[in-house]
């Protein structure tokens, strides 16, 4: 996972929608990045601009109308469906602003669901599972229904299973979004205290700049294209 | 409120198409078993009125002979009763057709000189303008075998007028003419296709006795009131007739039948119990779905009783969609099965053949109340559910399943509760009640799909799922307790319908071989192709009878007299039987007596010593008769009072069977000429070679020939096409059944599109999506089947003890018939699996990118 590739690369990507008018509506025009393990990058944008599509391309959810994405060095163009499903499974890691747990599995099945999937057996799942949820503070936790937890708790949770299968890219969608503030710090830190031990790439989608300036780099996504450090409080 | 109303099923129609198509085929085949079985039950009843009203339309009354032909000194006397304006006889047989098909067809002998021109003939007045009415009579008196078809009966033999078409009555053989093609049907459109009408002093000459007479038609003077001059006619003729109004005559009929038709309506409405889940189900989910679209239109000013009336407004749609599909498709399916019905109407049961179905306005009434208000019962409760939430309830994102789970217990208790109550009422009361059984299969099937709830989440709630296996699959099943249980507990009600069927069946069959080893000893029977329904005139020269006895290769000779009679109190039929027993070394008479009460030995020695009767035990029950009572039928000269020596299992005849020696019988019956023979062989002689000669020698006589393994194969025919239509309804319900499984698991993916798009993005394959829900389906269909194995048995058990009893009274011993259960199982598991490739592979569809989007 620590090859020589980075993590993430976008080339020249381009994503237009059809639009209900016949038009088109281009979304993303010409972005180009990358990304290596144990680096973080923080995509800020108003809304609407985009930031979420692009965290699709980058996953793999959908397939961008211009240029090409690259996971560890390897083309998301040529592969299959399954075979970006499977890429999706092995190396990223993903983290929703809504937490998306499972209300009828408990928290240790739920961080254990990737592993389910991946059709991997139970011991050395149970393992991994206990020792992130130990990393987040939630080892006594593990048999409780998810339902019980706290917003922050959630997505304590949701973080664990982001990074269970050890992925090499860890994308983020507004993952304090939902939350209060020092709530958001805490989960903030943990986020990236995480992708640091795991050595992971991170991408962090977020609308708020004290949140982005934790990241090394500051992106903002503007008329379809990416500007650095942007610099300037929206 | 119109325009909402539109709305709302406009929309229903956008967002799922399918499930709406699902929803409407589910209530369309619960609407359409039971317009198909109550046509066939209705066409069975108005064969038999239209052929009354073709033969006897202008009659008030109608004289039946019990023996059942009449002694031809009662019309003097029941024309010069005072009330008697005319009366004359009629002479009724069927006749085989001699051109090899063994069609038969009915002879109607009438008095061509009767002043009452009633359908037959009124129409026979008017044939033909080239002809003087007055030549057709005296054409019908002087030309011999003149009679006249339907141009239909003509048209499908390819007969013409002046043809001479062969016909028989038992070994007899007569030509008849076609004298005159007649459309009886025109003025009684149910009249029966078959019919020949002819003189009645021809028709006793060429096919019956001289005088044999079987009816005669009363018209009454003025203004007597017809149950009056019933009654003093009944008086003045005596025990050997039965006078009866047309009314009578077609409650006698609805009488015979009312087992049979009251078991297919029974079933018939499973079908539509099952149909219920669905509406149930689909407007459940539609209205989770549309919980906002509730909640807004309520803060907008709509009342809940509103609401109430448009969610009720949407599901009588439904229903009539159902209606309008059901109906046409009833009326297809008893089409379909018209014939194996007809046949069993005319082999069992001794009636007419259904020659043509029409759909009545009371079948379309049943069919459309069966379709709307099972549509509306469907609604109801969830309507009721929506309407009474608060407006805040409505708009917040609840899951309506938290209530199904916590019902789930207490439901079951419940269930529990009523059928243990059930159980317990029919142990201390059931006994006095035809109907306990039904009420108590009833309970059954109410309580089982209660009983769902709980069971599912008791299979699925204490395990743990460690991947993306059947655990995790039979905890899902679990999360959306309401949709899943829906699907379940349809599923399980038709698999006990379906499984209880089978071991009925299964077990009856096995009893018959059994019965039918004890019975059939002989060799090779003998009877003429007109016997099934003619038994009165069929009867067997005695020329042959001789030939027969005089073969090398035959050890003994049996023959057998059947006359049809009712008890003397009139409320019985009985189909007696005189037997010339022989004795043949190894097959006693006493080994062949499938005794239900009574010693084989004895009982065979009173038979034999002196007069008794072994009466079948359909009889014994509906009578109340057993050994040491005596069997009183009504004899031609009154009543004839036979000891019973014992009661045999008996499953040729629900109606009611006796048998006692030829030599009895023809003391009391006046007739010992037989209708059957049953042939003894050598030892070490071939029965299919002898039967083959017989063949050859008597080529070109009306006789039939069969081995003992034919008679067997011939019988058991008979008993599977009576089951026919049963399998239609079985295979019915299983499709609503399935339609069941596919709607719970369309509902699902519509309901967990969150769930699955975090599958996805999580990195499950479409396949793993697809295999997750297959899984599920087959979850589901293997609780249903738990949970319909022991409905099943449950049902079977009270089919074959308590209600096949009780309305057919017959004895089934209960037996397992494992092939047909394993095949049924994988038939309604195939079904399971057919049913969730659809669902399986749309579940495959949904995208991960819905995520960012929607809340799960
Ligand atoms: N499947 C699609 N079809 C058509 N248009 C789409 C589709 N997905 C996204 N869009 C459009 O692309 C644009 C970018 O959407 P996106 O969700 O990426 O924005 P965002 O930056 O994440 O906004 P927010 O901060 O509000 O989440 C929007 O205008 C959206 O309407
Ligand atoms: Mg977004």
């Amino acid at each position: 996972m620590n090859g020589p590739f980075p993590s993430l690369v976008l080339d020249r990507v381009g994503m237009v929608f059809p639009a209900a008018s016949g038009s088109a509506r281009t979304v993303l025009d010409g972005v180009d990045l990358s990304l290596h393990a144990g680096q973080c990058l923080a995509l800020v944008g108003r809304s609407g601009s985009g930031k979420t599509t692009l965290l699709h391309l980058a996953a793999g959810i959908a397939v961008p109308t211009s240029g090409r994405v690259l996971i560890d060095g390897e083309d998301l163009g040529g592969m299959t469906e399954n075979a970006r499903t499977r890429l999706r499974r092995d190396r990223i890691g993903i983290v929703f602003q809504f937490f998306h747990l499972l209300p009828h599995l408990n928290v240790a099945e739920n961080v254990a669901l990737p592993g389910w999937i991946d059709g991997r057996p139970g011991g050395g799942l149970e393992k991994r599972v206990g020792e992130l949820l130990d990393r987040v503070g939630l080892a006594d936790r593990s048999r409780d229904p998810v339902g019980r937890l706290s917003g922050g708790e959630m997505q304590r949770v949701a973080l664990c299973r982001a990074l269970l299968n050890k992925p090499s890219l860890l994308l983020a969608d507004e993952p304090t979004g939902s939350l209060d503030d020092r709530t958001g710090q805490v989960i903030l830190d943990l986020l990236l205290e995480m992708a640091e031990a795991e050595r992971c790439a991170l991408l962090l989608v977020t609308h708020s700049l004290t949140v982005a300036a934790r990241a090394e780099r500051i992106f903002e996504l503007h008329d379809g294209r990416l500007r650095q450090d942007p610099g300037v409080p929206s | 409120m119109i325009r909402v109303l539109g709305h709302g099923l406009l929309g229903l129609v956008r967002e799922g198409r399918t499930l709406l198509l699902l929803t409407v085929v589910g209530v369309s085949l619960g609407v359409g078993s039971v317009v198909a079985i109550q046509t066939l039950n209705q066409g069975a009843l108005q064969a038999f009125g239209g052929s009354v009203r073709a033969v006897s339309g202008q009659a008030d009354l109608t004289v039946l002979g019990t023996v059942p032909t009449i002694d031809p000194a009662l019309l003097p006397r029941v024309l010069a009763d005072p009330a008697v304006r005319d009366a004359w006889p009629l002479c009724r047989l069927d006749a085989a057709l001699a051109d090899g098909s063994g069609d038969l067809i009915q002879i109607v002998g009438f008095d061509v000189f009767a002043p009452v021109r009633y359908p037959l003939t009124r129409q026979l007045d008017e044939t033909g303008s080239a002809a003087d009415p007055g030549d057709l009579v005296a054409a019908a008196m002087a030309v011999p075998g003149w009679c006249a078809v339907t141009p239909h009966l003509a048209a499908s033999h390819g007969w013409a007028v002046g043809d001479t078409v062969p016909v028989s009555s038992g070994s007899r053989l007569a030509r008849l003419v076609i004298g005159a093609l007649v459309d009886f049907q025109r003025y009684e459109p149910l009249a029966p296709v078959n019919i020949a009408v002819m003189d009645v002093a021809q028709a006793q000459a060429l096919l019956a006795r001289p005088d044999a007479i079987h009816q005669i038609d009363i018209v009454l003077a003025g203004d007597e009131d017809p149950g009056t001059a019933a009654a003093r006619l009944q008086r003045n003729l005596g025990p050997g007739v039965r006078v009866l109004t047309p009314e009578q005559r077609a409650e006698d009929a609805a009488g015979l039948l009312a087992a049979f038709r009251l078991n297919l309506t029974a079933l018939s409405l499973i079908s539509v119990f099952v149909g219920l889940f669905l509406v149930l189900a689909s407007v459940q989910a539609s209205l989770v779905r549309r919980r906002r679209e509730f909640g807004v239109l309520r803060v907008l000013g709509m009342q809940p009783r509103q609401v109430l009336v448009l969610i009720l407004a949407e599901a009588g749609v439904l229903g009539l969609l159902g209606v309008a599909i059901g109906i046409p498709t009833g009326f297809r399916i008893a089409l379909w099965n018209v014939e194996t019905v007809s046949a069993t109407l005319t082999s069992i049961y001794v009636l007419e053949e259904i020659s043509r179905l029409v759909l009545t306005p009371t079948v379309i009434i049943i069919g459309t109340a069966v379709g709307l208000g099972g549509a509306l019962c469907g609604a109801v409760l969830p309507a009721l559910d929506m309407s009474r939430r608060g407006v805040v309830e409505l708009l917040s994102p609840l899951t309506m399943h938290e209530g199904a789970r916590r019902t789930a217990v207490p439901l079951a208790l419940l269930a529990v509760a009523a059928m243990t109550a059930g159980l317990l009422w029919f142990v201390a009361a059931g006994g006095g009640n035809r109907y306990a059984g039904f009420i108590l299969g009833f309970v059954m099937l109410i309580g089982l799909p209660l009983l769902v709830p709980g069971v599912i989440r008791a299979a699925g709630a204490p395990l743990r799922p460690r991947g993306l296996g059947w655990v995790l699959s039979l905890r899902n099943l679990t999360i959306r307790l309401r949709t899943s249980s829906f699907a379940v507990a349809a599923l399980a009600v038709t698999i006990s319908m379906m499984v209880g069927i089978t071991l009925l069946v299964g077990s009856f069959r096995q009893t018959l071989v059994t019965w039918l080893d004890v019975t059939i000893r002989a060799d090779v029977y003998v009877s003429t192709e007109s016997w099934i329904r003619a038994g009165n005139e069929a009867f067997l020269d005695a020329e042959l009878l001789t030939a027969l006895g005089g073969r090398p290769d035959v050890q003994a000779v049996e023959t057998q007299r059947r006359l049809r009679v009712s008890t003397a109190d009139g409320r019985h039929r009985v189909w007696l039987s005189g037997i010339a027993f022989s004795a043949v070394p190894g097959v006693t008479l006493a080994s062949r007596l499938p005794l239900y009460a009574g010693d084989p030995e004895a009982v065979a020695g009173r038979l034999l010593a002196s007069e008794a009767v072994v009466i079948g035990e359909p009889l014994a029950r509906k009578a109340g008769l057993g050994p040491g009572d005596d069997l009183v039928l009504a004899g031609p000269d009154g009543p004839v009072s036979l000891p019973i020596a014992g009661v045999a299992f008996d499953y040729t005849s629900e109606a009611g069977t006796a048998f006692t020696t030829l030599e009895t019988f023809g003391r009391h019956f006046r007739s010992d000429q037989p209708n059957n023979a049953a042939l003894f062989l050598q030892p070490g002689a071939d029965p299919d070679a002898v039967v083959a000669e017989l063949q050859r020698t008597h080529r070109g006589r009306p006789l039939v020939f069969r081995s003992n393994a034919t008679l067997r194969r011939e019988v058991l025919a008979i008993f599977d096409q009576t089951f026919a239509v049963t399998r239609t309804l079985q295979t019915m319900a299983l499709f609503i059944a399935a339609c069941g499984l596919a709607l719970a698991q369309l509902i699902q993916v519509r309901e967990r599109a969150g769930e699955l798009a975090l599958f996805r993005a999580l990195g499950a394959t479409r396949a793993q999506i697809s295999r997750m829900f297959l899984g599920e389906g087959l979850a589901m269909a293997g609780l249903g089947l738990a949970l319909g194995l022991g409905g099943g048995a449950g049902l079977a058990a009270l089919l074959i003890l308590v209600i096949n009893r009780e309305w057919f009274g017959w004895t089934i011993r209960p037996d397992v018939p494992l092939g047909a259960l394993a095949l049924e199982v994988a038939v309604i598991l195939g079904a399971a699996l057919a049913a969730g490739i659809y669902p399986a592979w749309k579940s495959g569809l949904s995208s991960p990118a819905q995520l960012s989007r929607d809340d799960l």
